[in-house]
């Protein structure tokens, strides 16, 4: 038997989190851990991908606009992994987190990221940007999958 | 200072339809303007019209949000209209959220921050959403001085670094006077909602427009899925009336009654056709339409009591033809019932259905039906709307009939009940008579402003193949009434009244 929290839990997904979306959270932290530089040479590539996008979306919505948009992609992330269970975001919207192993849980957080990005300035603002932020990152032009129950 | 080296003010497209006509042309270039007014009145959407209708990559705009309505919310519902073009977004359009450096610096934060985005992009267009809160954050005992000379430096700053600004703001009607931040605007716009019983009407004022001559009082907008359109109370009142240099009839479609009108309708006429339910009205509307269509002149039929489906299905039961114009467009058939409709909306309407099939002949069927379709805040005016509006109509050189039902009085004839016969050149009366134990139809003309026409009372009759006239009634007397009297037991009664005196 299906419980509530079981629907409640896959209506939360469907509304952000999609296979395209996951395909490009994949993409991004996959070009930021290769990235060698010496300047991000601490930071784990989930966290390079949240602030790259946190400056764009701070200008354009303000810091505690894009605070929001990650403490909502965080809660939606952490019910599907147990692994961001440290995570935390701080005041000025950067990351927090204690272990700095890449995995499958940081590509469900930046996922969750860009689909609520998607949900509320759309999927040109959104495209936009992460063309700017990644104007490296070849075929960033993905088209989202549109779900018409939304 | 000469006609030659007078600073010329380029005038900039707002974006919104009705709107650069109630400004005189457009909006000045690098002017400071304000636009006030309550929440939900559509201060925002206003904005982000003209910010896309002007901004490109090489002058931008720049679209400063506060601490309004969340910028993240405001993105996502004004994508939602045609006019938000997705492609200008962070290149000609740019979002910046000055909420932090308002909690930081406060009012110098937000002047720092703006000197500092203005100089890195060269903006043309500059919108504050929502200044009112920017000013609020200062607006304490002490503080005026403070807020006023914010004003003044961000006026002079957006001014010469010739940018055309736009600063959204949350104000009531007593606010607007006295205060510093009107002053110190080169425009202002005021958005309003106006409740009237169940119905509400949008309505705005430029209440300052520095440079020209803008249209004065309330202009009524609505709201669609377009944004903002604007119907400017002067609409059609200004520029010149179309001149026929000869007077042409207009053919009714009802030989014997042109002859009664000398000839039919004059070209350019305002006809009202007046008489109670039944009586035929608008099949002399309908059967005017379709000789139009015979010889060539499209038509409009502005219709409130039936579908245009019905209308043109009503048609063909009197061998009329309106499928057919209808499908090839010489035929326009608006049909519009929502209540809170503004005059402005149905003329542009017209004027637009006019543009499309370059009508000669409009049909308004009817005036009740017209005037409920109103939002009650236009009844009260309606007198006056439809002067406006059969003015502005007869001046491009469209022959106009409107019908209107009348009640059947018994002891009097009435010509109108909303005593507007002097807005129309020529009256045609039509009324049930009892003549003899049976209901019979008279048909007059009552009016003709160009011209001689029939005094003569005829009985007609509505056939299957249209209205049908007869000859005139000659042996009553009384006739307008309603309950004539044979003249033969008139003249009976003559000897008798003799003897009395």
């Amino acid at each position: 038997m299906r419980t509530i929290s079981t629907e409640v839990h896959e209506r939360m997904m469907r509304s952000s989190d999609t296979p395209t979306t996951r395909e490009l959270a994949r993409r991004l932290l996959s070009h930021e851990e290769q990235q060698t530089s010496l300047e991000f040479a601490d930071a784990r590539a989930v966290s390079r991908v949240c602030d790259k996008l946190r400056r764009p979306l701070t200008t354009m919505v303000g810091a505690a606009g894009f605070r929001s948009l990650l403490m909502r992609a965080l809660t939606l992330a952490k019910q599907e992994s147990q692994e961001l269970g440290s995570f935390q975001v701080k005041p000025d919207g950067s990351l927090e987190m204690s272990h700095s192993e890449t995995g499958e849980s940081d590509i469900v957080l930046v996922s969750h990221l860009v689909g609520l990005m998607d949900t509320f300035i759309g999927e040109s603002l959104t495209l936009r940007l992460l063309n700017d932020a990644w104007p490296g990152l070849p075929d960033c032009e993905l088209k989202f999958e549109r779900d018409e129950s939304k | 200072m000469s006609e030659q080296i007078r600073v010329k003010i380029k005038q900039l497209p707002t974006g919104v339809p009705g709107l650069d006509e109630i400004l005189g042309g457009g909006l000045p270039e690098f002017s400071f303007n304000i636009i006030a007014g309550a929440p939900g009145c559509g201060k925002t959407t206003l904005a982000h019209q003209f910010i896309f209708a002007n901004a490109t990559v090489e002058r931008p705009a720049l679209y400063f949000t506060v601490m309004g309505e969340p910028a993240l919310k405001m993105l996502r519902y004004q994508q939602q209209f045609t006019f938000f073009d997705a492609a200008k977004l962070n290149n000609a359009v740019r979002f910046v959220n000055l909420s932090q450096d308002l909690i930081d610096g406060g009012l110098q934060g937000v002047l720092s921050e703006i000197s500092k985005q203005v100089e890195a992009a060269n903006p043309s267009i500059v919108v504050v959403d929502s200044f009112r809160t920017v000013l609020r954050s200062e607006m304490h005992e002490g503080k005026e001085m403070a807020v006023q000379t914010f004003v003044q430096q961000l006026a002079m700053l957006l001014t010469s670094w010739e940018a055309t600004t736009f600063l959204i703001g949350e104000y009531t009607d007593s606010e607007v006077r006295d205060n510093p931040v009107f002053t110190v605007a080169d425009g202002l716009f005021w958005l309003f909602q106006q409740v009237d019983r169940n119905s509400v009407v949008r309505k705005m004022q430029i209440m300052k427009l520095r440079g020209q001559a803008s249209v004065p009082g309330l202009h009524t907008f609505r709201i669609t899925e377009a944004g903002l359109q604007a119907f400017s109370r002067t609409l059609g009142l200004l520029g010149q009336r179309k001149t026929f240099t000869k007077v042409r009839r207009l053919s009714t479609g009802i030989t014997a009654l042109d002859e009664m009108m000398g000839g039919g309708v004059p070209e350019g006429d305002s006809l009202l056709i007046a008489g109670s339910s039944g009586t035929g009205k608008s099949l002399i509307a309908t059967q005017f339409l379709a000789a139009g269509l015979r010889v060539g002149e499209p038509g409009i039929a502005a219709v409130f009591e039936e579908r245009p489906n019905e209308y043109a299905a009503r048609a063909s039961e009197f061998g009329l033809d309106l499928q057919t114009p209808i499908a090839d467009g010489t035929l326009e058939v608006i049909y519009l019932r929502p209540l809170d409709l503004s005059v402005d909306e149905m003329m542009q309407e017209i004027l637009d259905a006019v543009k499309r099939n370059g009508a000669k002949r409009l049909v308004i069927d009817s005036l009740a039906g017209f005037e409920m379709a109103l939002a009650p805040a236009f009844r009260a005016d309606f007198r006056e709307s439809l002067y406006r509006m059969i003015f502005a109509l007869t001046a491009i050189g469209i022959t106009i009939l409107s019908t209107l039902e009348m009640p059947e009085l018994f002891t009097e004839l009435s010509f109108s009940s909303y005593s507007i016969s002097f807005l129309t050149d020529d009256i045609i009366r039509m009324r049930y008579v009892e003549v003899e134990g049976q209901l019979c139809q008279i048909i007059m003309v009552v009016k003709m402003r160009r011209g001689a026409h029939s005094r003569e009372i005829r009985q007609y009759q509505i056939t299957p193949d249209g209205i049908v006239i007869g000859e005139r009634f000659r042996n009553y007397v009384d006739l307008i009434t309603g309950i004539p009297k044979p003249l033969a037991s008139l003249q009976s009664e003559e000897p008798s009244l003799g003897r009395k005196i």
